[in-house]
């Protein structure tokens, strides 16, 4: 595909330039970061190290109506976003962007999921390689890494005064053509091979996760889950923030006679989560939720996708308020002594 | 200064007791400015126990944060005590659990930690950046040396202190069975200045104000799972049948939400500020909790978790108490 830049003091010009698109970038609240869309290009900045809530919100909101109701009424029309309404995230990191991979196994799975899919189909990825990585970044150890382009549409790089832009796919290449952007010369590309380096030897936390995946069901009843869970707030900020978790609730509003049905975030961490009508709870305490949250991403998910639910954004890590610290679980997992498994 | 020495000689003391099962305390983090919480089942543990500006979390939280299990037929409840480490803040919520009868006075043994001062994260993330090492820091006179990344840092503690510090009132455990160091001095005072500073905005200022803060909120409830005064079995806010509050995160039910859980702490708020340190999206929740304590205060003269006899500020009734909002 092709190689394009644009000069940084020129971004305004080149977001303002995408007509057919609605364009979402990272917006600031205070220290707060979060991709909302585009109200004013000159307000976009591309300097931050990611956003505190990943972008798998544009995807999978954390609530959306299915559809309406009105009570004696049969005929009901799903709410089906509009694949043909084309939207532009620009700036996500390639972490999040690598997320939508995983994620996309789940919701084509057993029963495709429209509210998701057309929502993918409709969104055109313009990611952000990052110079600076965060404190708790370890996506080279889970197939990512500062510059990936798994699942992008173009990569971005600040390169001094001038964004170099590299196209990935057709669409991509349209909506960098739709920018108005210049071709880019030897210069940007040797810069953007640089940056990725050293950004690369910035990452100080790495994972080794060969045999987790297989060790992890042999640790079911261990003590070594208690170590973390014995702190654990049973809070949803681990799984909230994941741009990998992915599981919902179903619930019915109503108002009078008129209702809908939405669905919203839900997070294993919470107790409520397998609670049955019945009042039993086969995940009765904050261990078997520690547990269940560390065996999806790196067993129950790998077995049925290939592939580890987890990209090392840090985001757990790093909005943990009790220092739960998944690279720590994961060395005591493999550390963990198989024979002193309790059998329940 | 707290001598980390005497404070885990004593904590293997008392978890070498049979009657005790677990103890709470501070342990190294694995990164940042932060410690972690540590639950310690067995003395040979001790030496993971910590006690530095990094201990900002309240260990009282995590009493009632331990699920009652039911008990096998045909087997003995474990009714071995916990043995807690607190700072004078977090020993509020002792008193306050133990005034709301929580749990016996006799169940928890209280290792008291007289403290001069904790961190805010937040703070030092600014100054000095984040960082993938644990950080360690230590106080010197006015200030704190940090050491960041095999680097010594120092910055004037009034300016990485936490806020709740700087207002403390209680640097010395209220409640405790034993001190693990000598008491220190008071040196700070509450005047409600950040109270006035909000309540000085029109209702229009603090409404927009409010909005962008409640709009943030993805009701991951950490808020509500830290605070050591929210422990109901069964939370109204997430309580299906009936179901008082809506799943549903848009600025109606966030506001219900953030209501609610700050009215529920009405005369019950020990102001460890834990709510608000742990919020991922950063919303100030401590302005809602603040101007609440100060009501309580003003209006009936109280103040919740400092007084082991006195009783819960909703379940008593004083004939002088003032009721100008009914007549």
């Amino acid at each position: 595909m092709g190689d394009f830049k644009f000069a940084k003091d020129k971004m305004a010009e080149v977001i303002g330039a995408l007509k057919d698109y609605q364009v979402l970038a990272p917006k600031a609240v205070g220290d707060v970061l979060r991709f909302q869309p585009v109200e004013d290009p000159a307000q976009v900045s591309l300097d931050y190290p990611n956003t505190n809530v990943p972008p798998k919100e544009l995807m999978f909101p954390e609530t959306e109506t299915l559809f309406k109701y009105r009570v004696g009424q049969t005929d009901i029309e799903p709410e089906v976003p509009d694949a043909s309404a084309r939207r532009l995230i620009f700036g996500i990191r390639p972490c999040d962007a690598l997320a939508y991979t995983i994620v996309d196994k789940l919701y084509a799975w057993d029963f495709p999921d429209p509210y998701y899919q057309k929502r993918r189909e409709a969104t055109v990825l313009f990611g952000f390689a990052c110079s600076e990585p965060a404190a708790n970044c370890f996506c080279p150890s889970m197939g990512g890494g500062p510059a990936s382009e798994k699942g992008l549409d173009a990569l971005m790089f600040d390169v001094g005064d001038t964004i170099y832009v590299k196209t990935l796919t057709d669409k991509g290449e349209e909506a960098a053509k739709a920018m108005g952007l210049e071709a880019a010369g030897e210069a940007q590309m040797k810069a953007a091979d640089a940056q990725e380096k050293e950004a690369l030897a910035k990452i100080k936390r790495t994972l080794d996760h060969s045999g987790i995946p297989e060790k992890l069901p042999s640790l079911y009843d261990h003590t070594m889950w208690e170590r973390f869970s014995d702190r654990c707030l049973s809070c949803g900020i681990c799984t909230f923030l994941c741009p990998t978790c992915h599981c919902f609730d179903i619930q019915d509003e109503m108002e009078g006679f008129d209702g809908r049905r939405a669905r919203m975030w839900d997070t294993c961490m919470f107790s409520e989560y397998t609670l049955h009508t019945s009042g039993h709870n086969p995940r009765p305490t904050r261990k078997e939720r520690t547990r269940n949250r560390i065996s999806h991403k790196y067993s129950y998910f790998p077995e049925k996708f290939d592939v580890i639910a987890c990209v090392g954004c840090g985001r757990c890590i790093n909005y943990c308020p009790v220092n739960i610290d998944l690279l720590d679980i994961l060395e005591d997992v493999k550390k963990a002594e198989v024979k002193e498994a309790k059998t329940a | 200064m707290v001598d980390e020495k005497n404070l885990r000689d004593k904590a293997k003391e008392v978890l070498e007791r049979d009657d005790v099962r677990r103890l709470i305390g501070w342990a190294r983090g694995t990164y940042g400015y932060e410690s972690a919480p540590v639950v310690l089942k067995d003395a040979s543990e001790v030496d993971k126990l910590i006690f530095d500006p990094t201990c900002v979390q309240n260990p009282a939280s995590f009493i009632t944060l331990e699920e009652k299990k039911p008990v096998p037929r045909g087997q003995e409840p474990d009714t071995r005590k916990v043995a807690v480490l607190v700072k004078g803040c977090d020993s509020r919520a002792i008193v306050q659990q133990l005034v709301e009868k929580a749990y016996d006075r006799e169940g928890v043994i209280v290792l008291g930690v007289p403290c001069t001062g904790v961190v805010d994260r937040r703070k030092a993330a600014k100054m000095f950046g984040d960082t993938s090492e644990p950080v360690e820091i230590s106080e010197e006179g006015d200030k704190y040396v940090l050491t960041v990344n095999g680097e010594k840092k120092e910055a004037p503690k009034a300016e990485l202190v936490a806020d709740k510090c700087l207002r403390c009132r209680y640097p010395n455990p209220l409640v405790y069975d034993m001190l693990v160091a000598d008491e220190v001095e008071k040196w700070a005072d509450d005047e409600f200045a950040d109270v006035d500073e909000f309540a000085g905005q029109t209702p229009e200022e603090k409404w927009k104000f409010w909005e962008e803060q409640f709009s943030k909120c993805i009701r991951c409830y950490s808020c509500r799972n830290v605070c050591p005064m929210c422990y109901c079995v069964e939370c109204v806010v997430t309580k299906q049948k009936p179901q008082w509050t809506r799943r549903a995160t848009d600025i109606s039910e966030n506001t219900a939400y953030h209501i609610q859980r700050a009215w529920h702490l009405a005369g019950r708020c020990i102001e460890c500020m834990e709510c608000q340190r742990v919020c991922p999206v950063d919303i100030p929740i401590m302005t809602l909790n603040r101007k609440l304590t100060r009501d309580v205060k003003e209006m009936f003269e109280y103040e919740p978790g400092v007084d082991v006899e006195a009783e819960p500020l909703l379940a008593c009734y004083n004939p002088q108490d003032p009721e100008e909002y009914i007549m």
